[in-house]
Formats: C-alpha cells, structure tokens, sequence
C-alpha cells in the first residue's frame, strides 16, 4: 500500500524475523502476496522472475508442508531448487553451521530457505552467506513466512487487521509461530490475545505485542474475531507439561459449543499439522469457519513473494 | 642479591589502605620497603607516576589441563593472566582427569611451577571425579597445596553427600566453594530466564536455580561450622541471603565474575555466542546490585572465571555454544570502568582482586608490605584501549568483551621481583 508521497523499496537482504521487518514492509508483501495467490487461482502462471537462480532447501528438522510450499514457490517463479538431505549430509557427523553455510554458500545459491532446531540458528548462517537467508522456523524463536501467510488469510477473511481481535491458544511457550504471528498482527494494529496452560506460557509476552496472555480460554475466546489454535506436542503430555490429553482438551480444545462465545463470524485457524481431538475438535476444524486449507494456499503465496522480493532484488 | 627501587610511582595497597607517590623497593624476590626512599639501590627503575599495585590473585581460572589442551594450557593461561596483571591463579578441578588426589594435585602444582610464569594453585576436587557420591581425599590435598574444594560448575546434587563433605572439610579447616544452583530448575537453559530468553526462543536458567542452591548451601555451612565460598554470584537477592547468613554466623564468602559487573542479559543481542555464560548475565538491576555489593564491601572476591572456549565450542547456534569466556585478560579493566564511572575507589577496585582473595587462600602476597613477595603490577588506570579478540593471549579468544571500549592497562607485571611482562 504505497504512502503518497513517499517511494518505497523492500531493502532486507534476509527474512530472519517479523522483528526486522516495519508495518510499512509487511503490508507491502502481503499486497504482493495477494497478487500472486489471484494469479494461481486464476490459472496463470507468474512471470518467471526466478529464471536461472538457484534457491536451496536446508531442512535441519523434518517438515513435509513448509518445505513442499517453499519448493512450489521457488519453481512457479523459474527457479531451479536444490533439496539438501541434512539428514545423511556431513552435519551429522560434526561439521558445524558455519561449515555448512560456507560450503552452500560456495556454491553461489541465490536463496537459502533454512529450518534449524536452534533458535538462532538461521541468523547464524546468514552471517556467512553471500545470497538472500529465508528463516523456515529456527527452534523457538520465528516462523516469519508463517506469520504473514497468517497475517494474510485474516486479511483477506475479515478485509482487515486492524482493530480485530485474535485469541492465540495452545503450546506458547514452544511455539515459534506464536512469536512471529502475535509481532505481525500486532505491528497491523490487531490486538492478540495469548492463551494456554501456566506451565506453556513464558513471561514477557507483551514485548512480541501481545496485549493479554491468559489461562481461561472461555475468557479468552470470548468476543474473538479469530480463534488461531496451536498444535500440541503430544510429548508434553506425559505429566512433565500437562497431566492428559483429556484434561487439556476439556481446558483448551476448541469445540463448537466454545466457538460459540466468540464473535458470530470468527474464524478459526490453525498452523498444522492438526491433533484432531486434543487441541481442536474435528467438527470445527472442517467447519465453514475454518480458513486451515487457505492458510496453506497463502503460504504458497507469500513464500512466492518473499523469494521474489530476496533473491529478485539481487539481479 | 640485587636491590631494586621502583621510583615515582603512585603506591596502592588496599591491605594497608596505602594511596601515595612513592618508591618500592624489592630485594630477593621479596618488598623490603613500602614508600621510603631507596637506599643502595642496585637498580631503579622509574614508574613514571604509573599506579603499583599488588599483582592479581584469581581464584577461578580453568585451563583445559590436563585433558582439553587445546583450549588452553597452565602455560598459555600464566601469559593470559600476566598480560592482565595476574600473578596467581588458582585453577579449578574439573579437567580430565579431575584433580580429586594428591598426585594429581602435585601433577598441577609441579606444571605451574614448569611452564607458568604465574604462581599456580591448585583447587581440589570436592567429590572423587565430580560424580558427587563419594568424598574426595580433601585433607590429604589440602596438606599437598590445594587451596580450596570445589565441584566447579557441578555443584553435589545430594544434599546429604554436601552436608557430610562440609562437615568433613570443616574439621580439615578446608574452605568448600559451591555455585549455587538447583540442577533441575536450569537443565536446559541457556540464559537469564525471562522475557528476553522467550522472545529469543532460548530456553532459560532461572533465578530461583540459583537462590535455591544458595538457601542449601548456607543452611548446610551452618550446620557443619563449614567455610563457604560461594562461586560467582548473579542476582541481587543472592547477596541479601549471603548478608543475613553472615548475620547468623555462617562463615562465607563471596565471589562475582568479573563480567557480570559489566554486562547484562541484553547484551546476548542477536545470539552473541561469547556472552554464553554460566551463570547467565542477568538483568540490570542485579549487575547494579553487584556492584553496589562490590563497593559496600560484601564481595570478598572478583574471578575472571576465565574458560575459555575453542572456536569450534562457540561457533555453533546459541543453545548449541560452550558456556564460558576467556577473562584473564579483562578484570582489571572492568573494575576500572567503574572506577571511571565513580560507582568504586581505585582501592576498593583492587581490594577483590589482591588482599581480600590472599586472605581466603592464605598466602602472603596481594599486599605492598614489608617481606611479603614481589608481585606487582604498573599500570595505567585510564589508558582507553580496543578488547580486540585477535590481540588477546589467551588460545582461546572468546570475550564478551571484543569490540569493546575499555578504559586502563597494564603496562608491565612483575613475579617474585621479576619482570615478566611488559606492554
């Protein structure tokens, strides 16, 4: 959304996290985004602005759904994309990030779309890269393609962001999209709300722009304009976290009955995968509420754009 | 014999509250005279209205020997340490294999003796290898130089197995120095619990780890008649509860790490691997809170708790990093940064660092007086200088403080009488 009077260029080198970005840059992919996503819907092709690059896939942690999104992405814009297997590559028998990243990055890739376990970890490498750094989720700390994929999704289902209210819920503590989503929305005026259980929820969350954080869903829920839930590590459930899956479902599973208080044409989202039964109830996330399928439509759109933006800025 | 007067010198010695121009004279290895005018001296050198002060006394240096030489050996930490006017340091158990016998015990005394131009002390093992279920032979070490007992950064989980170890090291007059901290409660952390730690996504270490180990490890020296030295306090409130087990009667005393009196746990940034220490940089009303302790006299002792890492150690993600930064090299100019800053006197900056540390390990230099021995220091306490890694001693260059603005040096150090390092 150009402001008259000003001219405005994307001029980050990376996308590392929704920190780095200004309301001004979110604003200007998400319009980006929506165009490609018309497009695709459309049946059109994009322009191939990604012809004779290279963008690599760095998956440190395993991930069908970000990684598939990031390479139908890179090769509707031209691009040619190397999927590295981590897995059986020489990091596993000592090589560090930094040895990784200078080796990649003598190969002159023009994008590096990296997932790390350690927070930070993505930053890390970027510090040693020539070509453009794309943060797919490191540790617990940013999920920043998912947090404007998700930014974007309300958007378009509620024709805006500011003055809505979004109730977060789940594993906060853990959760690298809760860090990223809450700081977007937050930036595009949106008032978030964060919700779950004591032991997942860590102090300071105002300072990502949440304005509450609470552990009544009921309370929480009540008025929301969209219901985003969290998936759940089903490992937490073994007493160190949550004392069952029964019990979390009965304090913070998103039924029908609860979707109810929230505002009468809330949405209802979810980053997935999905735990049917223990964080959200079937019923709803197949429900007419729920924007879980076109979230995964923008996010195809959004990683266009941002590649677009990164490694097309670089020609 | 050779008589040697330093002249034109501004004499400081917080043991004998001595602040003046003067001369020094040495003789043997030894201070013959405080202040006083030479009188046939064989040799004079002139300070050139340099500061002298007692050389630095470490009570937390680790090596990596023997075992982890490639971090750093006795001998590349001894020129570490002079380069920051250290003249002995008393280097810590946990290396490989763990200092927990007198062999070993003789093993690093001999070392330093060999290959450090600094005095070495050795501290001794708590617990037989660190595993904190059995007790280590603490009087026979004591009888064979080790200064104190300590578990390093593994302090004994079994509250019982600490309760017999002090009640033993009470009855052999051997200090225990312990972190403070409850396992469980910082298993996997990695910095200062709190808002900060979860916008980063790192996982915390709270305070109550360490004011949870401090409640037991004073509970257990007062109930033993034990000598506690609680290794690098973090948190205002730790040095409340030290004050009133002191009220009470409980022997401790306390040290802070150099660096957490100058840095905080925003200095972390953008993942800054060599602000990974343990434990973590806290908040600025506790790094505020340290040094108004400092400067009220409740510290007894400031460690460069220098442990240095290789770069494969630190060069990783920040939850993936080593704990622990070289320090050697950076006490003394992070005690004269607050003395520039008016929050300590030149004296009460050296007093942590020279007589008050002699006195828990019992050893007579770290004062200017007559037939103590010749270690000492001239520097210049407002010469601004570059902490640039590349230039440090150390053989592992990890300091919070690279790139850092740092204000005093020192220009030449001096080990029983002889010059062994000069800038």
């Amino acid at each position: 959304m150009a402001i008259p009077g000003y001219s405005y260029e994307f001029s980050h080198d990376h996308l590392l996290s929704i920190e780095d970005l200004s309301r001004l840059d979110i604003e200007h992919i998400l319009d980006l985004s929506e165009e490609f996503a018309e497009a695709t819907r459309a049946g059109r092709r994009p322009e191939p602005h990604l012809k004779n690059m290279t963008v690599i896939n760095l998956f440190f942690e395993n991930s069908t759904r970000t990684m598939s999104s990031f390479e139908i992405a890179a090769k509707r814009l031209g691009a040619d994309v190397i999927a590295m297997p981590v897995a059986q590559s020489s990091v596993k028998k000592g090589e560090t990030l930094i040895d990784t990243a200078m080796t990649l990055n003598a190969m002159a890739p023009d994008a590096i779309v990296i997932r790390h376990s350690a927070s930070g970890g993505v930053k890390l490498l970027s510090r040693k890269v020539d070509c453009a750094v794309i943060n797919a989720g490191d540790g617990t700390h940013q999920h920043p393609t998912q947090g404007l994929l998700d930014t974007l999704t309300i958007r378009r289902a509620k024709g805006r962001i500011e003055g809505l209210k979004v109730t977060i819920c789940g594993d906060i503590l853990h959760s690298r999209v809760a860090r990223s989503t809450t700081l977007a929305l937050h930036l595009l005026g949106a008032e978030v709300t964060l919700c779950g259980p004591a032991t997942l929820m860590p102090s300071g969350t105002e300072t990502w722009g949440a304005a509450r954080a609470m552990n009544d869903f009921d309370a929480a829920i009540k008025g929301a304009d969209v219901v985003m839930m969290l998936r759940l590590q089903l490992e937490r459930m073994n007493g160190a976290y949550l004392p069952s899956q029964r019990e979390y479902f009965r304090n913070f599973g998103l039924t029908q009955e609860r979707l109810k208080t929230a505002a009468p044409d809330a949405i209802v989202m979810h980053p997935g995968p999905m735990n049917r039964g223990v964080e959200i109830e079937s019923a709803v996330a197949d429900g007419d509420r729920s924007v879980i399928t076109e979230q995964v439509e923008m996010g195809v759109a959004v990683r266009e754009a941002v590649l677009k933006l990164l490694a097309g800025r670089r020609v | 014999m050779t008589r040697t007067a330093i002249t034109n010198a501004r004499l400081l010695c917080p043991a004998g509250n001595i602040d003046t121009i003067g001369t020094l004279v040495i003789e043997d290895g030894m201070i013959l005279s405080v202040g006083k005018a030479a009188t046939n001296a064989d040799q004079t050198i002139d300070a050139n209205g340099l500061c002298l002060a007692p050389g630095l006394i470490d009570l937390r240096v680790k090596t990596g020997e023997p075992g982890s030489e490639q971090k750093e050996t006795l001998a590349t930490a001894s020129r570490s340490a002079l380069a920051g006017g250290v003249t002995s340091m008393v280097v810590m158990p946990d290396t490989n294999p763990v200092i927990d016998d007198v062999a070993l015990v003789q093993f690093i005394a001999n070392r330093g003796r060999e290959t450090a131009r600094t005095r070495v002390y050795p501290a001794g093992a708590l617990t037989k290898g660190l595993a904190g279920d059995a007790m280590a032979e603490i009087g026979m070490m004591r009888g064979s130089g080790a200064v104190f007992f300590t578990n390093g950064d593994m302090p004994v989980e079994n509250a019982s197995m600490l309760r017999r170890t002090m009640g033993y090291a009470a009855s052999c007059d051997a200090i225990v120095s312990s972190r403070a901290n409850d396992h469980a409660l910082g298993q996997s952390g990695v910095m200062n619990a709190g808002a900060v730690a979860a916008r980063m996504g790192l996982g915390g270490l709270p305070r109550e780890a360490e004011w949870i180990g401090l409640s037991r490890d004073l509970l257990l020296a007062e109930a033993t008649g034990c000598t506690l030295l609680v290794d690098q306090v973090s948190t205002a409130r730790s040095i409340e509860m030290i004050k009133s087990a002191r009220d009470r009667g409980v022997k401790a005393y306390v040290s802070v790490a150099a660096h957490h009196l100058f840095f905080n746990e925003l200095d972390v940034g953008d993942y800054l691997t060599y602000c990974k220490v343990n434990p973590p940089f806290r908040t600025e009303n506790d790094r505020q809170a340290l040094i108004e302790a400092l400067a009220d006299g409740e510290i007894d002792a400031v460690v460069s708790a220098h442990d240095p890492q290789p770069p494969e150690e630190k060069r990783l993600p920040f939850g993936e990093a080593a704990f622990g930064a070289a320090g050697l090299e950076t006490v003394l100019s992070a005690l004269l940064a607050l003395v520039q800053d008016d929050r300590l006197s030149l004296l009460d900056a050296l007093r942590p660092v020279t007589s008050s540390p002699a006195h828990i390990i019992g050893q007579p230099q770290g004062r200017l007086a007559e037939g103590a021995p010749a270690d000492f220091i001239l520097f210049d306490p407002e010469k601004p200088w570059l902490c640039e890694r590349e230039n440090l001693v150390s053989r592992s260059l990890n300091s919070p403080f690279d790139g850092r603005r740092m204000v005093g040096r020192v220009m030449q150090t001096y080990v029983g009488g002889e010059q062994v390092f000069s800038r």
